[in-house]
């Protein structure tokens, strides 16, 4: 059974524009799941849902067996950091982190001992004095993450917590978010519009666009295998064209690619494609190379741009059938910009979405 | 913007209570204002108090004269402000905060004291005129006491401070980049000040216009004391009708043409700042 | 970009703003009654009549009195409505803040006209409670404005952050958005107050019999004398004044919300 269902919510916050649709999430006990879209898809409005601060026009929250759905946001067992960590800016660090224990009305002596055990965990002993203004940011995401763990609750969500630190501080935090998660065993539901945050931290990502689910699955297969369009532009795939099917099997189909006959996987939301039907093909930068245009057959272009990013050469190739974006290792052969060139394909790590 | 369940009955317990004050005791008082300036007490729906209003010599040239006396006294306060906070707004902050300090104090401080001391100036055994007879300039006292410069004098003091303020912290927003970028297009200081300067301050010059002029025309310490009932202006027609006269007719119109007026004036620089943008 | 002449304004502006007190300050010191310039001979008599002049010691009890008390209850029920204007969207919140905006924009000396006439019209009310509720009205944009600055200020989050945790939204104020505003909940009673004890235009028409505030009977004193008592008096406001303001500022940071 799963520790946190959601079941159908819908959220509308104007009329017939549901910023959620029939939104539909189990979570198990200790898992923890992205909600990964662009701004205005509905992961923050789900989240929120969770925490009891929207009431959905239907659908229903269940957690650890009980309906949460009309229950009031503070006697929900949640902890929430925000994207803002939204710490009190008058209490110390210590104080902040003891807020959820007060309310509860822990002893004094229970509050003590849990929030330093909390302090220490997240390595902010020394700090408990301090009040959040004299923290770095990194800190004041620690502070806030402790004090939505201490109070034990059955669901962490995490808004967006690593937006607003910067890149380098951001991987350090996002490893020890996870770690604490898997240390307490939390069921987490982690929002984000960073797919390699998503991915990285997950057992599982959804993949959210205007108010819906686009895919659910684990952040290897969302990677290797979109299967709508959006994901796949979402997922980093640079390379993008449209082709007509030849034939189709099973797994795999043939498309022209400029004269040349390629086979790929391919997902299909409206059945199996027939002769004729429209695909779109996206292919990463690095699953594709060059060569000298009179040393292969493959599809032929011209180098229009080359730029150098240490241990890759990427080079924008115009061919007739649109320009691609390739990354090739910078030891190996290097084209000037004008090289006549030949593209191939490793249609292994292509694919095919029919819509 | 957060939203919330059953956010329309928290909004009206939190605004009613105040809300309904001020209809009360403030929105229905300038009705009943408006009423009686147009209903008589022995009749019924008439306009002749305007018309009574604007076809009186003296009161058409109160009206005149207060419109004349608010445009001046603003006038000066922007020639006085503009370069002034200019250099204020270009300052290091520190000093800046002690000189804004210096510019809200007399804000803060009642109006009587603060015309008392024009008295001290302006008066026959004044500052000016003991000057003026120890230079033997001239061989008796001049009256400046109950003229428009003493007034003028009084309210552009008065009012300084509210053309200052807007226009410092209009000038604040503008980057020291954009006057360089000026000047390294081949603006001289001038042509920067007018082309970059002025443009880029002007909301803070109609908000500090606004509030000087409206300021001026509606005073009432001022002109009582510097202009007596010699001079009268519309604030001290509004009193001489109201508890002199005791003709609460005419004393209503007189109110409601004064505010009509701030109203007027309101409305017209609101559209002036609109059509900028 | 700052040129000389430009410092030369700068002081043509200070002189004009502040040489007025600087004669009010000699003169309050001087012997001679007749106000002549320059002041002759030291005395401290003028600051003696101040306090012997019972016209003066009442209305500044009565000044100080409504002060603070339409001071207090424009604020608290200021307050919900800058929270409402801060924290939610709805619609008519453009009318409520116009409603509230409007005794700003409404001459003081019409308004107390106005509310005279009003006030007759309910019958007998005490001057008192005329008094307290005019001021309370003329109060409400600078409570509202100013409570609405320092609102803006704090993280919107931080209340949803105490309800998560166990509070409910009554405790959340109390406990996270109260004590974050302390410095614009002084800010505004400072100015709120300053506001109302210099008030004369609305005073001027609700004042009454034996009830008269400290500037209107400044302005009354005027009418018959002619002695450098309202300078002294001047000058002791203006110290009154910049030690509440330096206290607040001291105390709080006052000044950011101004």
């Amino acid at each position: 059974m799963p520790h946190l269902e959601i079941d159908d919510l819908t959220v509308s916050y104007e009329k017939d524009k549901p910023a959620l649709a029939r939104f539909s999430l189990d979570v198990g006990q200790g898992e923890l799941v992205s909600l990964l879209g662009p701004s205005g898809c509905g992961k923050t409005t789900t989240l929120r849902s969770v925490a009891g601060f929207i009431q959905p026009d239907a659908g229903r929250i269940v957690i650890d067996g009980r309906d949460y759905t009309r229950l009031p946001p503070n006697q929900r067992d949640i902890g929430l950091v925000f994207q803002s960590y939204a710490l009190f800016p008058h209490l110390t660090v210590f104080n902040n982190v003891a807020f959820g224990l007060r309310m509860r009305r822990a002893p004094r002596k229970v509050v003590h001992a849990r929030v330093t055990y909390a302090l220490r965990m997240v390595g902010l002993e020394a700090f408990a004095d301090r009040r959040p203004a004299q923290l770095s940011g990194g800190q004041q995401q620690r502070v806030a993450l402790a004090r939505a763990t201490v109070i034990e609750p059955q669901v962490l969500l995490l808004d967006e917590p690593l937006s607003n630190l910067d890149a380098r501080l951001r991987v350090d935090m996002r490893q020890e978010i996870r770690r604490l998660q898997q240390q307490l065993g939390i069921t987490t539901l982690y929002v984000t519009h960073d797919q390699v945050e998503a991915m990285s931290i997950s057992d599982r990502v959804v993949v959210m666009n205007e108010g819906k689910i686009e895919q659910i699955g684990a952040p290897e297969s969302i990677f290797a295998a979109p299967e709508t369009v959006f994901v796949a532009d979402f997922m980093g795939f640079d390379n993008h064209f449209s082709a007509a099917v030849e034939s189709a099997q099973a797994d795999k189909l043939t498309v022209n690619w400029g004269g040349v006959p390629i086979e790929l996987h391919w997902h299909s939301k409206v059945g199996a494609p027939h002769r004729g039907a429209r695909a779109e093909v996206f292919f990463r930068a690095d699953n594709a190379s060059l060569s000298a245009a009179a040393d292969a057959k493959g599809l032929s272009g011209q180098v229009i741009l080359h730029t150098f990013h240490g241990n890759e050469v990427r080079y924008l190739v115009e061919t007739e059938v649109g320009e691609f974006g390739i990354l090739q290792d910078s030891a190996g052969q290097r084209f000037e910009n004008g090289a006549e060139v030949s593209v191939q394909a490793q249609t292994q790590k292509w694919i095919a979405i029919i819509e | 913007m957060i939203r919330r369940h059953n956010q329309n009955r928290t909004i009206v317990l939190l605004v009613a209570p105040a809300f309904v004050f001020v209809l009360v005791f403030f929105i229905l008082p300038l009705l009943f204002l408006l009423s009686q300036s147009v209903l008589p007490e022995d009749g019924g729906f008439t306009l002749t108090g305007y018309a009574d209003f604007f076809e009186s010599r003296v009161s058409r040239i109160v009206y005149q004269r207060t419109l004349k006396l608010g445009l001046i006294v603003t006038g000066i306060c922007v020639l006085m402000s503009y370069p002034a906070a200019f250099v204020l707004a270009r300052m290091p902050a520190r000093r800046r905060s002690f000189l804004m300090l210096l510019v809200i104090l007399p804000l803060m401080t009642n109006a009587v004291a603060r015309t008392f001391a024009w008295l001290i100036i302006l008066g026959q055994r004044g500052m000016i005129n003991q000057t003026l007879l120890a230079l033997e300039l001239v061989e008796r006292p001049v009256r400046f006491m109950y003229t428009e410069t003493a007034i003028v004098l009084g309210l552009t003091q008065l009012f300084l401070p509210l053309m200052v303020l807007p226009l410092v912290s209009a000038m604040e927003n503008i980057p020291d980049d954009v006057l360089e970028a000026a000047r390294s297009l081949g603006a001289n200081r001038l042509t920067t000040f007018l082309r970059i300067i002025v443009p880029l301050s002007s909301d803070g010059l109609v908000l500090g216009a606004t509030l000087v002029f409206t300021g001026s025309v509606t005073a009432f310490v001022t002109p009582a004391i510097l202009g007596g009932s010699r001079l009268l202006l519309m604030s001290t027609l509004l009193r001489q009708e109201a508890v002199i006269l005791f003709d609460l007719h005419a004393a209503s119109v007189v109110a409601v043409v004064m505010i009509l007026t701030t109203l007027a004036v309101n409305l017209l620089l609101r559209v002036l700042r609109v059509q900028q943008v | 970009m700052v040129s000389r002449w430009m410092y030369v304004s700068l002081v043509i502006l200070y002189s004009f703003l502040l040489g007025p007190f600087v004669i009010i300050f000699m003169a309050s010191f001087g012997a001679n009654a007749n106000l002549a310039f320059p002041p002759q001979g030291f005395t401290l008599d003028w600051f003696a009549n101040v306090f012997e002049t019972s016209q003066f010691v009442d209305s500044f009890w009565i000044s100080l009195q409504l002060g603070l008390s339409s001071t207090i209850v424009s604020l608290v029920m200021g307050m919900p409505v800058a929270y409402a204007l801060v924290r939610f969207q709805f619609s008519g919140s453009g009318m409520v803040e116009t409603v509230f905006s409007a005794p700003i924009l409404v001459p003081g000396l019409v308004m107390g006209f106005a509310m005279l006439n009003f006030f007759v019209l309910l019958g007998d009310m005490h001057v008192m409670t005329t008094l307290f509720i005019g001021h309370t009205a003329i109060l409400f944009p600078y409570s509202v404005r100013v409570i609405s600055a320092s609102l803006r200020n704090l993280d919107p989050y931080v209340e949803d952050a105490a309800v998560s945790l166990g509070a409910n939204r009554l405790r959340g104020f109390l406990l996270v958005v109260l004590p974050n505003m302390q410095a614009g909940i002084a800010a505004a009673f400072v100015l709120g107050f300053i506001t109302s004890f210099n008030n004369v235009p609305v005073s001027l028409f609700l004042s009454g019999p034996g009830v008269t505030t400290l500037p209107v009977s400044m302005l009354s004193y005027l009418e018959y004398y002619f002695d450098p008592t309202i300078a002294a008096l001047s000058t002791l406001l203006v110290i009154f004044t910049v030690v509440l303001v330096q206290t607040a500022e001291r105390l709080l940071g006052v000044s950011q919300f101004v």
